[in-house]
C-alpha cells in the first residue's frame, strides 16, 4: 500500500437525504501510482464525483477510507487542485487575480507568485487575457484559467470532475491535447472524471469503469498507447478496440443498449 | 457629437422630458380653469419654496438626518447579522425566526409607543426608520451571504483557507450584488418612514411640514414639499445605485447589452 499515492479502501458514501438515505457509491476499492493518468468513467449518478470530492477530504466517507500520500484523509486537503464542471472563478476577479486567488487563500503574498501565474497563463494562451474579467472570456478560455488556478501551487494530485463537458466539441477536442501536454510537462498525479469513453482512452494511462447507482467499480482497463496520443494513435485500431471494451462493459449492465 | 455620448443623451432626454411636462401641466391648469387648492400648476409651487425657502430647507435637513441616520443603523446592524444568520446553524434557528416575526408586526403601529417613550425627540424617528430599512437588508443579506456556488466553495476549502480569509476574499464578495438589492429597497423604504414617524410624533421636518401644509389646504405648498420628498428618495436611490457601480463593475446588473439598435 505504501507505494501507491492514492488509496481508497472499501469506500462507501451514503447521502441522507429527506426521502431516506441514498446509496451513492461503493464499497470501492482503487490504488493509484505517483504519476499515473486515471480516468473514471461512468453513467449519471454512479458517483464518480463523489469519489473524486471523497479523495479530496471534501465529502465525509461512510464507512472505508482513503489515503493519499501515505496519510489518512481526514477533512479538506490542501495538497490538491480541483477542477470542476464550471469554471467557478470568482467574477469579481481578473484572470490573473483569479488564479492568484488559490495561492492568496492559503496566506501567500500574491505578488510572490505573480510570475509563476503568468507562465502558466502564458502555457494555456492566457497571457494577453490576464486583466480581463471572467465575463469576458469564453467557457473554453475561463475553463483553462481554472486549469492554472489549480496548478499555481504546484499540487501533486489534481482532481478534475468532468473539466470539459460544458464546452463546445472543437474547444474540447483542443482542449484535450492541451492538457495532456501540461500533464506530460508536469508529471502530476491525475484523477479525471468523464462521461466520454474516448476521451478517457486518450487521456488515461488506467480508466476505472463504473456502473449504475450505486457506484461500484465493473472494470479497471490498462491503457497501453504511446504518447503523446496523437490523431494517429487516436485512429489506430488499438484504440478503438478499448472504447469497444470499455463500451462492452456498460452494454452488460444496461447503461448502453445495442 | 456631444449627444452621441450615452449619458448625456440620456440626461438631456430626461430634462427635456421633464420640462416639457412641467410646461404642459401650467398650460392645461391654465385653460381648464383648475382652482389652486385642487391642483396647483408648477408656477405657483415654485413660489412656494422661495416664499417659506429658509424653512423648507432647515426642514429638508432635520428629514434627511432622520432617514440618513436610521438608514446607516439598518446597514450597520443588518449587513453582520445577516453574516451571521447566514453562517450559523445555532443563529439560524435562534434569530432567524424572530426577524421574520417582527417582520410581520407593522412596524408603524408602533410608532405612537415610540413617541410615548421617547417623546418628540430625534430618536424615535431613527428607530422607525431603521425597523422599515432594516428588512430588506437582513433578508437580502441573508440570501446573499449563502448564495456562494458550491464548485467555488469545495475550490476554497481545499485550499485550507480559514472562516476569516474565506469570508473576505470569497464570501463577501461574492454577496455585494444581492447585498446591493437590499440596500436598494431598503432606500426606497427610507425616506416613507421618516415621513410618517414625523406624522404621529413630529415638531420638525418635511413630514411634519406637510402634515400642516395638507390640514390649512396649501395645497401647492404640500406638492412642492412632496416633490422635494421624492427628490430625497431618489437621491438616497441613486446614491446607492453610484456605489454600486464603484463596487461592484464585473457584475451583470451592471452591464449594458452591446447590441445594435
Amino acid at each position: 500500500m505504501s507505494d501507491f499515492f492514492i488509496a481508497v479502501e472499501d469506500v462507501t458514501k451514503v447521502y441522507a437525504t429527506k426521502a431516506g438515505p441514498v446509496h451513492a457509491l461503493g464499497p470501492v476499492n482503487l490504488s493509484v501510482r505517483s504519476g499515473d493518468f486515471v480516468a473514471i468513467v461512468g453513467p449519471s449518478g454512479c458517483g464518480k464525483s463523489t469519489l473524486l470530492l471523497l479523495v479530496a477530504g471534501l465529502l465525509e466517507c461512510s464507512a472505508g477510507r482513503v489515503v493519499l500520500g501515505g496519510v489518512e484523509v481526514r477533512g479538506p486537503r490542501t495538497d490538491v487542485g480541483i477542477v470542476f464542471q464550471t469554471p467557478a472563478l470568482a467574477d469579481w476577479r481578473d484572470v490573473l487575480g483569479n488564479v492568484l486567488l488559490q495561492v492568496e487563500l492559503r496566506g501567500h503574498k500574491a505578488r510572490t507568485f505573480e510570475p509563476r501565474a503568468r507562465e502558466l497563463l502564458d502555457s494555456v494562451g492566457l497571457r494577453e487575457f490576464e486583466h480581463r474579467f471572467p465575463f469576458e472570456l469564453s467557457g473554453g478560455m475561463q475553463q483553462r484559467a481554472a486549469f492554472c488556478r489549480a496548478l499555481i501551487h504546484d499540487p501533486p494530485l489534481v482532481l478534475m470532475d468532468e473539466p470539459l463537458g460544458a464546452l463546445d466539441a472543437l474547444t474540447r477536442e483542443q482542449l484535450r491535447t492541451d492538457l495532456e501536454r501540461l500533464w506530460m510537462n508536469t508529471g502530476k498525479t491525475v484523477l479525471f472524471v468523464t462521461h466520454s469513453i474516448t476521451e478517457s482512452v486518450q487521456l488515461a494511462d488506467y480508466v476505472v469503469v463504473m456502473g449504475p447507482r450505486p457506484g461500484l467499480i465493473e472494470q479497471v482497463v490498462r491503457i497501453e498507447l504511446p504518447r503523446p496520443r496523437t490523431i494517429e494513435v487516436r485512429e489506430a485500431p488499438q484504440f478503438h478496440r478499448y472504447v469497444h471494451d470499455i463500451t462492452e462493459v456498460f452494454l452488460r449492465r444496461g447503461v448502453l443498449t445495442r | 457629437m456631444f449627444w452621441r455620448h450615452r449619458w448625456v443623451a440620456l440626461g438631456g432626454a430626461t430634462a427635456m422630458g421633464v420640462i416639457v411636462f412641467l410646461l404642459l401641466w401650467e398650460l392645461i391648469l391654465n385653460v381648464l380653469h383648475v382652482p389652486r387648492y385642487v391642483l396647483p400648476p408648477p408656477s405657483a409651487i415654485f413660489r412656494q419654496f422661495q416664499r417659506h425657502f429658509s424653512l423648507i430647507w432647515r426642514y429638508t435637513l432635520v428629514t434627511e438626518a432622520e432617514v440618513l441616520v436610521g438608514y446607516a443603523v439598518a446597514i450597520a446592524l443588518g449587513v453582520p447579522l445577516a453574516a451571521f444568520i447566514a453562517f450559523s446553524k445555532f443563529l439560524e434557528r435562534t434569530l432567524y425566526p424572530s426577524t421574520v416575526a417582527l417582520e410581520m408586526v407593522p412596524k408603524i403601529a408602533f410608532a405612537p409607543l415610540f413617541v410615548t417613550w421617547f417623546g418628540f425627540s430625534f430618536l424615535p424617528k431613527i428607530i422607525i426608520v431603521m425597523l422599515i430599512t432594516f428588512f430588506p437588508i437582513i433578508l437580502n443579506g441573508i440570501l446573499a451571504f449563502r448564495s456562494l456556488i458550491p464548485e467555488l466553495f469545495y475550490f476554497s476549502r481545499s485550499t485550507g483557507a480559514g472562516p476569516w480569509m474565506m469570508f473576505w476574499k470569497v464570501r463577501a464578495p461574492a454577496a455585494l450584488p444581492q447585498l446591493f438589492v437590499g440596500l436598494k429597497i431598503a432606500a426606497t423604504n427610507a425616506a416613507v418612514g421618516a415621513v410618517i414617524a414625523e406624522w404621529i410624533g413630529g415638531d420638525a421636518g418635511l413630514g411634519y411640514y406637510l402634515q400642516i401644509s395638507a390640514g390649512n389646504m396649501w395645497t401647492d405648498l404640500s406638492f412642492g414639499i412632496i416633490v422635494l420628498l421624492s427628490v430625497l428618495g431618489l437621491a438616497l436611490y441613486y446614491a446607492v445605485s453610484v456605489a454600486e457601480r464603484k463596487l461592484i463593475p464585473w457584475h451583470v446588473s451592471q452591464r449594458v447589452l452591446q447590441a445594435r439598435s
